[in-house]
């Protein structure tokens, strides 16, 4: 295919490349616009506070003080680690469990899989009030709390979800596992039906089972939207502090402290948002590192 | 329809038995995932009184309409939210999916000098936290620009999302270029090879794309509540927040302004439906 | 199939195209009203607008009583239609929301003329430039209307920066009925104060086994953050009301924290309070108080009697509203019990309105306008509709001349009120003394090392000696050992 490509290139004109050239431009024109006022200046107007000690009626250069906190402060690196697990087992977690419920609902007729997509991804948008609510009465801590009471029928006994540190940690990643489902399934389920059954017809000639098929043909087929997924959920779980915000505060013991709450408290809580700046920068780079892992493991076939 | 067997004649029951087992699993997780907005739907039916504590019981106890009643007198205003939500959602839905979508094809399909750095300089900016630049961006907005109490406030910041010409890049990556080349050597503008090709190819990925961005955009709250503070300009959802309903001790009319809120968007969702699930086959195309 | 396509796209554009025209055209009409008022006030005010322009003050609000937000309407009409000079434009959004949107508006350098804040945050505005020094745009009258204990509060070093709203005694209460089963006599107790060890044994008594539902005799709100409430109320009993001594030294590494925290835990290991507590939120424990499933709470504010008696009456009424499981539950103040080395004290929130500007050089005028504002806002009629709301007595001598007016609260417990009127005479005192700088270095401690392990205390994770020695080496990291009380 590579080597086509090539030469249909070859044989286009210098004008033809030019033209496209133009388009290209144009394209990514007003995208590339709105990013440069909205995001790239934010950004960069943060990464020049964070060597600063921020006041916003006149603000004090300091180098590299910001940052040298930063890796001074033992809950900084505490904070990191947790958010690298939280992210590490929520982002597999989340895509494995939509990528086999988007199979199990091709097979359906139309109407009953807008239901059930319906049924997965409307919820979790639509009722963000009632979410919380309901998350607080599944963990709560008493036996009669709705999760308590379902282990309690198997003779477990009742757990204090998020008050522990064995189990706060676990309690936010199930949330948050829950949070994400409905929106990667849809997406799954686009990826799915764009593949052409002409791929199942060849599989099936070679006499090819179901799982053969989901192996060999759908999961290459939705490589990128699984890197898609993959990426955009590291950035997510890397970045969260609300849940953790709401739900533990942190605790028990920093059990639970996001990278993203530290910034938060530190941006809003105590104005020290020279030192938030920084943090976020290195967090952000930490992700950074971890999108160009994704892309590299993922290259190899992705592109054809 | 490819990837499942299909049974023919005698041993369609064996397509049946394997369909209701699936649909078994299916509904219970889907039990388990309904069960928050059942939770919020029964709860505001319960009477607009203050109540301290948290309540827990799964069978509505009372029904009565007046805490949806409270909501519509409450605010001469209501109207007018919903309104503004439609407004800012359906502006940033339209220019998302026209602009994300011309952007991804470039990005997926064409070789242009910069063309990775471009994407890749998107990339990292989804990977700065949003709690250090929406300072900056705040004082962008109301300070320089002075664009409060706008809808060019409320709606400039997310017109082009850069996790949307992610999502359409990665979608159009796997269409196949040898349509897209041949087009070309007919002659085909790239303006129009988008138009007649691309689109028409994804249109699934673009409806989800819509679904998402005017749901998220609906949804939003922190933003417009920063950038508005006339009653007049406010989103619905700041205007649910607001007053007696940011009270949680007013617990059936929250649920009722969050039932209200949610309407439109199972109204769009099953909307949308159609557009949705055609799985339009590259085949089809092809032939 | 393409027509079909291309029909939607033309008509969502066009609609889109619609609808943008017309909020453009009706968002320029909604600016009119505030652009378009009458040209009388430039004369008077001096400021630096343009003419024909009132003096706009902008206050963010949160719903500091169940009716406050219908009631500023009213107040701001008032203020503004007496005023000719000075408009006031209020926001308003919940705690948290209104919290969030004044940091950022702080931290852009925009913030609002007027915040309501709890007043442990005006080190926090002061620090950042922001907040005003309203003493000189005042007559000393106005400042003098305010209890100078509680306007205190309000102050650092000379300055004062807002005014307070009211005083609330966040204490604990108790199930009348309850406390009375267990033999407690809640009036002496309301009266003279009880110690750790006759708290320690009442609780005992409150416990009960009721099939298989437990009645515990003492819980407080402590999941996530609250649990900070629950230590910085208890710790203001223990001989430590602030963080720092009167000679600014650190207090929490004396050695009285740790008999402090071993009594903390005793409760739980008593089984006076459940093991769970750690993960028990305000909503769930209100719940149990409700239901009847323990005999004391905390923190209890005294609007708690309001609620209770609400829901008691929703009962009598068979009304189905009322919280499902619920008893009839009589709502009684009590103070907290006072630990080893330590007296009563209780925990004062005083919450106000404090001044701020964004600019370098503002407009004097300007900021005197921002000062009447707040006075009018914390002064007055104002102060008594909220402080009744609150069941507290205003702060404010010209709110207590309106507070009489009111008619008086039907069924209200006058036991309750005599205990709270007595505690707020012993609300700790305020430390406008303590620079913003090592306040601030105070909460950083408390955010970072005591809230979670104390979370991790009342979680059975940490020993109370473990959370002792973290205490103790944070502080010397951060004062060094001569900064911290040794004992």
């Amino acid at each position: 295919m590579k080597a086509m490509n090539k030469a249909i290139k070859g044989r286009q004109s210098r004008k033809v490349f030019k033209k496209e050239m133009m388009w290209s431009y144009l394209f990514i024109l007003v995208p590339l616009c709105t990013f440069t006022i909205f995001t790239l200046y934010p950004v960069l107007s943060a990464a020049i506070t964070s060597f600063q000690k921020y006041r916003p009626l006149g603000s004090e250069w300091v180098r590299f003080d910001n940052y040298i906190n930063t890796f001074k402060s033992n809950l900084f690196f505490k904070a990191l680690k947790n958010t690298f697990v939280y992210s590490v087992i929520t982002v597999p977690v989340s895509m494995l469990l939509s990528f086999s419920i988007s199979i199990m609902i091709i097979p359906f007729r139309r109407k009953v899989q807008s239901a059930f997509k319906a049924a997965f991804y409307l919820p979790a948008i639509a009722s963000g009030v009632a979410l919380s609510f309901v998350w607080k009465w599944i963990y709560d801590p008493l036996p009669t709390g709705l999760l308590n009471s379902v282990l309690g029928v198997f003779g477990i006994s009742n757990q204090n979800w998020l008050g522990s540190s064995k189990t706060a940690m676990a309690s936010l990643i199930i949330m948050a596992v829950f949070a994400g489902l409905g929106q990667n399934i849809i997406i799954y389920i686009a990826a799915l039906l764009g593949i052409d059954s002409t791929y199942y017809e060849a599989a099936d000639i070679d006499g090819a089972g179901f799982f053969q098929k989901v192996r060999y043909v759908v999961w290459p087929m939705v490589k990128p939207t699984t890197v898609f997924l993959s990426i955009t959920g590291v950035i997510n779980g890397f970045q969260s502090f609300q849940n953790a915000y709401l739900m533990t505060g942190g605790g028990p013991d920093n059990a639970t402290t996001m990278a993203g709450l530290l910034i938060f408290n530190r941006a809003f809580k105590y104005f020290e948002y020279g030192e938030a700046c920084a943090q976020a920068l290195l967090l952000a780079g930490i992700i950074a590192i971890f999108a160009v892992m994704q892309f590299k493991l993922s290259s190899s076939d992705v592109e054809y | 329809m490819g990837l499942y067997k299909k049974y023919i004649g005698k041993y369609k029951y064996k397509a049946k038995i394997r369909n209701t087992f699936i649909a078994v699993i299916l509904l219970c997780i889907a039990a388990v995932t309904l069960f928050p907005i059942y939770y919020m739907i029964v709860s505001s039916f319960g009477a607009p009184t203050e109540a301290g504590g948290a309540s827990y019981s799964l069978i509505p106890k009372a029904f009565t309409l007046d805490s949806y009643k409270f909501f519509f007198d409450y605010s001469r205003y209501s109207v007018r939210w919903l309104f503004n939500s439609l407004v800012v959602a359906v502006t940033v839905t339209v220019c998302n999916v026209v602009f994300a979508s011309l952007a991804g094809y470039a990005f997926a399909k064409m070789r242009f000098p910069g063309c990775k750095f471009f994407f890749f300089l998107l990339l990292v900016a989804m990977m700065v936290p949003y709690q250090v630049t929406q300072v900056p961006l705040y004082i962008l907005v109301v300070n320089v620009l002075k664009l409060q109490d706008t809808y060019v406030a409320l709606v400039a910041p997310t017109l082009v999302t850069c996790y949307n010409v992610f999502l359409a890049k990665q979608f159009f990556t796997s269409l196949p270029t040898s349509i897209i080349e041949s087009a070309k050597i007919e002659g085909c503008s790239q303006p129009l090879i988008v138009w007649k090709i691309v689109m028409p190819l994804s249109k699934t990925i673009l409806s989800v794309m819509a679904i998402m961005t005017f749901l998220g955009e609906w949804n939003t709250f922190f933003w417009p509540f920063l950038v508005c503070n006339s009653e007049a300009m406010q989103t619905i959802q700041v205007g649910l927040k607001n007053f007696s309903f940011a009270n949680t001790t007013y617990f059936a009319p929250m649920m009722a302004g969050a039932t209200i809120s949610a309407l439109p968007m199972f109204v769009l969702f099953f909307s949308l439906q159609r557009y949705f699930l055609e799985g339009v086959t590259v085949g089809a195309v092809k032939g | 199939m393409q027509k079909r396509a291309i029909a939607l796209l033309m008509s969502v554009v066009m609609t889109a195209g619609l609808l943008v025209g017309c909020g453009g055209s009706s968002s320029s009409g909604s600016t009119e009203p505030s652009a378009g008022t009458e040209p009388v006030a430039a004369q008077e005010g001096e400021t630096k607008q343009e003419s024909g322009e009132k003096d706009v003050v902008t206050a963010l609000l949160p719903p500091v009583s169940g009716t406050y937000q219908e009631k500023i309407t009213s107040y701001i009409e008032a203020f503004n239609s007496e005023n000719e000079n000075i408009e006031i434009q209020v926001t308003t959004a919940s705690w948290e929301d209104m919290t969030q949107k004044l940091d950022v508006q702080v931290n852009a350098g925009s913030p609002p003329d007027i915040a309501f804040i709890g007043s442990d945050g005006v080190s926090k505005y002061l620090d950042m430039g922001m907040a005003v020094d309203i003493s000189q745009y005042l007559p000393a009258e106005k400042m003098e209307d305010f209890d100078e204990g509680v306007l205190k509060y309000f102050c650092n070093g000379d300055g004062i920066y807002g005014f307070p709203a009211y005083c609330e005694v966040q204490c604990i209460g108790g199930n009348r009925e309850m406390l009375e089963a267990a033999g407690i006599d809640w009036k002496a107790v309301q009266q003279n104060g009880w110690t750790y060890d006759e708290f320690r044994e009442a609780i005992k008594k409150g416990v009960k086994q009721d099939g298989d539902k437990t009645v515990y005799g003492f819980l407080f709100a402590c999941s996530g953050v609250a649990a900070k409430d629950y230590f910085g109320i208890f710790v203001k009993n223990a001989g430590m009301p602030a963080a720092f001594d009167k000679d600014l030294k650190y207090a929490y590494t004396s050695s009285k924290m740790l008999s402090f925290l071993q009594d903390i835990r005793a409760m739980i290991d008593d089984g006076s309070m459940p093991k769970e507590l750690s993960g028990i939120d305000a909503g769930k424990r209100w719940n149990m108080m409700l239901t009847g499933q323990t005999m004391i709470t905390g923190k209890g504010l005294s609007s708690f009697e309001k609620s209770a008696y609400d829901n008691t009456a929703l009962l009598n009424a068979g009304d189905p509203n009322a919280v499902e499981d619920s008893i009839p539950v009589e709502y009684i103040v009590l103070p907290v019990p006072v630990f080893d080395g330590g007296m009563q004290q209780a925990q004062g929130a005083v919450d106000g309105y404090i001044c701020l500007t964004g600019e370098k050089d503002p407009d004097e005028q300007h900021l005197k306008n921002v000062a009447e504002v707040a006075y009018f806002l914390a002064s007055g009629q104002r102060a008594a509709e909220t402080c009744q709301e609150l069941y507290l007595k205003p702060v404010c001598e010209t709110g207590r001349t309106e507070y009489e007016k009111l008619p008086a609260i039907p069924d209200k417990n006058e036991d309750n009120t005599a205990a709270v009127e007595f505690l707020t005479t012993q609300v700790a005192e305020a430390r406008p003394d303590i620079p913003a700088e090592l306040g601030a270095k105070a909460i950083r401690i408390e955010d970072e090392v005591i809230l979670p392990k104390f979370q991790g205390l009342l979680a059975g994770e940490i020993t109370p000696e473990e959370m002792y020695e973290a205490i103790v080496s944070a502080g010397h990291e951060t004062f060094g050992e001569d900064g911290c009380v040794a004992d």
